[in-house]
């Protein structure tokens, strides 16, 4: 008999052997289960029916201990060990998550790079996804004949994207050199001037993006463009504010974005923060006025239940910062390590949210607002000495007054070292902000003319930020130009977008694909577009639950078309939106059929999503350790993005 | 021209009457809506005939640069080498194998337990049924690596073990809320009859549920289908020896980036037999995915 056959045979023997073996389980578990209710003196009819709900509900009981409850505990054992299939398991502790978390060694270091990836899949990719899903959904939502044969092709790539096949032939038609899509591009451009003038403004584009974007993920310094992204958003807040009256239904969505936004920030921060040895005493402070200004809003929105959860965590984050101080042992270089600072930060923090939760509903308010007002000036404090990229000072009061940061233009060493790389420590700017709005809502209905006058002068003081970070971060780029032109120095900082940018392509140019790292990320999104019918079907059945009425009322009130759109569906949709997004995020961290058929070794890295990453390090190179953290920091973020979606399946306020 | 938007329902069973007032009237607006709706069928239907077109022609046509759809002269001999290739027959029935056992196991075994759910009331049900659901957050990922650890231990790589086994423990939380759903509406009254012409739960679920929840079963096993038969990576992991590759990792190996020329022809023929069988399913069920992916949100399997 051949191989195949052969184990075809093992396998049914297997398979009955399975059934034997869960019947037997069943009648088991379903016995034990009535012996227990015998011990708990039920009666007997009640123990019947524990026999009989038991025996049909364990097939699925058995496969939970042995497929889920096992390996998870198994893996989380593993994840703090070294442990490679077929060699000896050391503990390790937490050094996997260490390395990975703050991409430490060439596998942290790839680690952050799927991570990239998948922040650019999620931001760049799953928009135009959601836009493709939307635009389809409308469009099946017309009164037309066939729309039914319609959407059936439109949910085919569906089914089909799942396989190997139809992704082969998506590479196919992606040749760079003679591919379909490419040949298309440049019959249409030299049979009409403007496709040729599309095409290369795309290549322009994309090329330029992509090449900052992995000179962003290589690390190359950013200078004082992390200043900007802050600003702009504290400007957009505060801008929506000043447009018209704060209403109720505003301020609740823009608490609720914010929250989000504070959630997903906050977790990364602590992931990343409290594990890097040694951290910095005012993280502790930092995370303790997020936890504050969202305490203050719940507190506000007249949510206690909320606020409450908000204390609750401000206490055990500065337990658990205390206790690590204290476990912490001295650096390597020998010098002493001292947890006096984090005591001290950690007290500062707990008492104000103990305060908070002990005082009665009336004053809580106040206290937060002086643990707020206390924990601001203790960073002002921090700010005002310090090195430049820890967020002195006076760098504020230099943009205020639209002056360079940059001190020495034509030093390299000044310029790699004073701006580190692009990463979360412009974080003093993000505490700065969350503090401002903290004190907003805090003063919320109590004193609305003060109020307004923060919220203009905050306008200004941002919008001066942003707009001088901008103008400071053109000069650090051209800088960087300079000093590289004087030494000669092709390859570093933002080398692939300067190479992108520098002349507009020509029309013999035609786009990568997947044989460029520039052009990879881009072909995948375009693939998760074309398969985007999953979305579609959702949003339809939300546009389907929208009841005719308010069209109807409308269209008597001579609203146009655009403006049902925005102001009716719209808001309507936007739970199928969330979710959708939510959904979309998801399933950009687990990408790995796609990738696996794209990739080509010159791509891999630029392509590989968190799954990929997994798949090559565990099954690839076998290191089950490592492979174990990885999928305990994929789970981690799913089951957040899980919650999230739950809290904030309705976070639109329906005005009635 | 409110006529032309926002009517309503039009998803899954529109019913035969409601039918006439869907005149074609071709008027501006609508023929722009056509046009547009054509112009993203071609998108969404083009890579499915660029593979059908391909796997047609003959290696020297795919060498060159081409815009060209349809091959100039079909080359039925690729499907005929495909077909007169022993790997390929066995990576077929080595797909087909793997499918039915693993959909038989798995279907079998949700009908099951969704049963104990939908139908029985016991002490601890709420509590287990809140397990399975918890269990929908979880990631595949996370229980990737020691599964595969499990199954190295027990000697089971290179075997189809790992991957149609796991099935038969009722897997799939998504699948056994929606038979449960479905079971929840039978109404009571026929249990209850059952019960007192002195049928035991076993036999209530057999010849009663199971025939009544036909069409439910059909929506699982059929979504369950796609997913198994797509499947990549578990065949990728565990099979490991040509002799067992299915279908999904077949196809993938055809591609070879050392081939100079890349046998374009071969793997596009090789693909279409692979998405065959999909896509003859999906036509006729269409309306099973609708309900699969309004109960799992669009996540296979």
């Amino acid at each position: 008999m051949d191989v195949a056959a052969q184990a075809r045979l093992d396998n049914l023997l297997w398979a009955a052997a399975t059934v034997i073996f869960i019947a037997a389980g069943s009648v088991l578990l379903g016995l034990l289960a009535r012996g227990g209710a015998r011990l708990a003196r039920l009666s007997d009819a009640e123990g019947r029916k524990i026999f009989w709900g038991v025996f049909f509900a364990s097939p699925w009981i058995i496969g939970f201990f042995i497929f889920v409850v096992g390996p998870a505990l198994a893996s989380l054992l593993y994840s703090f060990t070294d442990y490679k299939l077929g060699d000896s398991m050391n503990f390790v502790g937490l050094d996997n998550y260490r390395e990975l978390l703050l991409g430490e060694g060439a596998h942290g270091r790839r680690f952050a790079g799927a991570m990239y990836n998948s922040f650019y899949y999620a931001i760049i990719g799953v928009p135009l996804q959601i836009l493709t899903a939307l635009a389809m959904a409308l469009l099946l939502n017309q009164a037309l004949r066939g729309v039914r044969f319609f959407r059936l092709i439109f949910y085919l790539p569906v089914i089909l994207a799942g396989g190997p096949a139809i992704l082969l032939a998506w590479r196919y038609m992606l040749a760079s050199n003679g591919g379909f899509i490419n040949e298309a591009m440049s019959a249409a451009g030299n049979a009409f001037f403007l496709f040729d003038w599309l095409k290369r403004t795309f290549i322009f584009l994309v090329e330029g993006f992509n090449g900052f974007y992995s000179g962003i993920v290589r690390g190359d310094p950013i200078g004082p463009l992390k200043y900007f992204i802050p600003a702009l958003i504290a400007v957009l807040f505060l801008s929506t504010m000043l447009r018209g009256e704060w209403s109720d239904s505003r301020r609740s969505r823009l608490l609720r974005v914010s929250e989000i936004v504070g959630a997903v920030l906050g977790m990364v921060l602590v992931a990343r923060g409290l594990i890097a040895l040694p951290i910095d005493p005012f993280l502790i402070v930092g995370i303790g006025l997020i936890l504050a200004a969202g305490a203050l809003s719940a507190h506000r929105n007249a949510s206690p239940r909320a606020a409450t959860a908000y204390l609750v965590s401000g206490i055990v984050l500065s337990v658990g910062a205390a206790l690590m101080a204290i476990a912490t042992p001295s650096a390597e270089d020998g010098s002493a390590f001292s947890a006096l600072p984090y005591l001290l930060a950690s007290a500062l923090v707990a008492a104000v949210f103990a305060g908070a939760l002990v005082a009665s509903q009336a004053r809580r308010a106040s206290v937060l607002l002086i643990g707020l007002a206390a924990g601001s000036l203790a960073v002002l404090v921090h700010l005002s000495a310090g090195q430049f990229d820890q967020g002195q000072l006076g760098l504020i009061f230099q943009y205020l007054t639209f002056q360079s940061a940059i001190a020495q233009p034509g030093d390299l060493a000044y310029l790699q070292e004073t701006f580190p790389q692009a990463s979360l420590s412009a974080f003093w700017i993000w505490g700065g902000m969350i503090a401002f709005f903290g004190v907003l809502i805090a003063l919320n209905g109590g004193n609305a003319k003060l109020q307004r006058w923060l919220i203009v002068g905050g306008t200004v003081v941002f919008a001066l930020l942003a707009v001088n970070s901008l103008l400071d971060t053109l000069r650090y780029f051209s800088a960087f130009n300079d000093v590289a032109a004087a030494a000669g120095v092709q390859n570093y900082h933002f080398s692939l977008f300067r190479q992108a940018t520098q002349v507009f392509p020509d029309s013999q140019r035609v786009p990568l694909w997947m044989s460029s790292e520039l052009w990879s990320k881009p072909s995948l999104i375009l693939i998760t577009m074309w398969s985007s019918g999953a979305g579609m079907l959702i949003f339809l059945a939300a546009l389907k639950g929208i009841p005719r009425v308010f069209y109807e009322a409308a269209d008597v009130d001579g609203a146009s078309r655009v403006q049902q759109f925005f102001k009716i569906t719209l808001p309507l949709i936007s739970p199928a939106m969330f979710y959708n997004i939510v959904i979309g995020v998801i399933a950009a961290l687990q990408t790995f059929e796609s990738i696996y058929i794209l990739q080509t070794p010159t791509t891999q890295d630029s392509l590989a999503s968190a799954a990929y990453f997994l798949f090559v390090r565990t099954f690839r190179q076998l290191a089950i350790g490592e492979g174990a953290a990885v999928s305990w920091i994929l789970a981690a973020i799913i089951v957040f993005l899980t919650v999230l979606q739950f809290r904030y399946s309705r976070w639109v306020n329906y005005e009635s | 021209m409110s006529t032309l938007q926002h009517t309503p329902d039009l998803s899954v069973n529109v019913r035969p009457g409601r039918r006439a007032r869907y005149r074609l009237n071709l008027d501006a607006r609508s023929i722009v809506f056509y046009a547009i709706l054509i112009a993203f069928s071609l998108f969404f239907l083009f890579p499915l005939v660029w593979m059908a077109g391909t796997s047609l022609k003959s290696i020297e046509e795919v060498g060159r640069p081409q815009l060209s759809l349809l091959p100039e002269v079909p080359q039925w001999s690729n499907y005929g080498n495909l077909f007169a290739d022993p790997s390929f027959y066995r990576a077929y029935v080595n797909s087909i194998f793997v499918v039915v056992v693993t959909l038989v196991g798995t279907v079998g075994s949700i009908s099951f337990v969704a049963y104990a759910f939908a139908r029985l009331e016991w002490r601890g049900r709420n509590l287990v049924f809140a397990l399975m659901l918890g269990t929908l957050m979880l990631p595949a990922q996370a229980t990737l690596v020691p599964q595969y650890v499990l199954f190295y231990n027990l000697g089971w790589i290179r075997t189809f073990n790992p991957i149609t086994i796991p099935g038969f423990f009722a897997g799939g939380a998504a699948m056994i809320f929606l038979l449960r759903q479905f079971m929840v509406g039978i109404p009571k009254e026929l249990d209850e009859a059952a019960m007192i012409d002195g049928a035991n739960p076993l036999q209530t679920w057999w010849y009663i549920i199971l025939p009544l929840s036909r069409p439910a079963i059909a929506t699982i096993t059929v979504f369950l289908f796609v997913g198994l038969w797509n499947n990549l990576i578990n065949p990728l992991l565990y099979l490991q020896k040509a002799e067992l590759f299915t279908m999904p990792v077949f196809v993938a190996g055809k591609f070879n980036l050392q081939e100079s020329p890349i046998p374009w022809q071969t793997i596009m023929a090789a693909s279409v037999t692979f998405v065959l069988p999909v896509l003859v399913i999906f036509m006729f069920t269409q309306r099973f995915f609708v309900q699969g992916i309004a109960a799992t949100g669009g996540k296979e399997g």
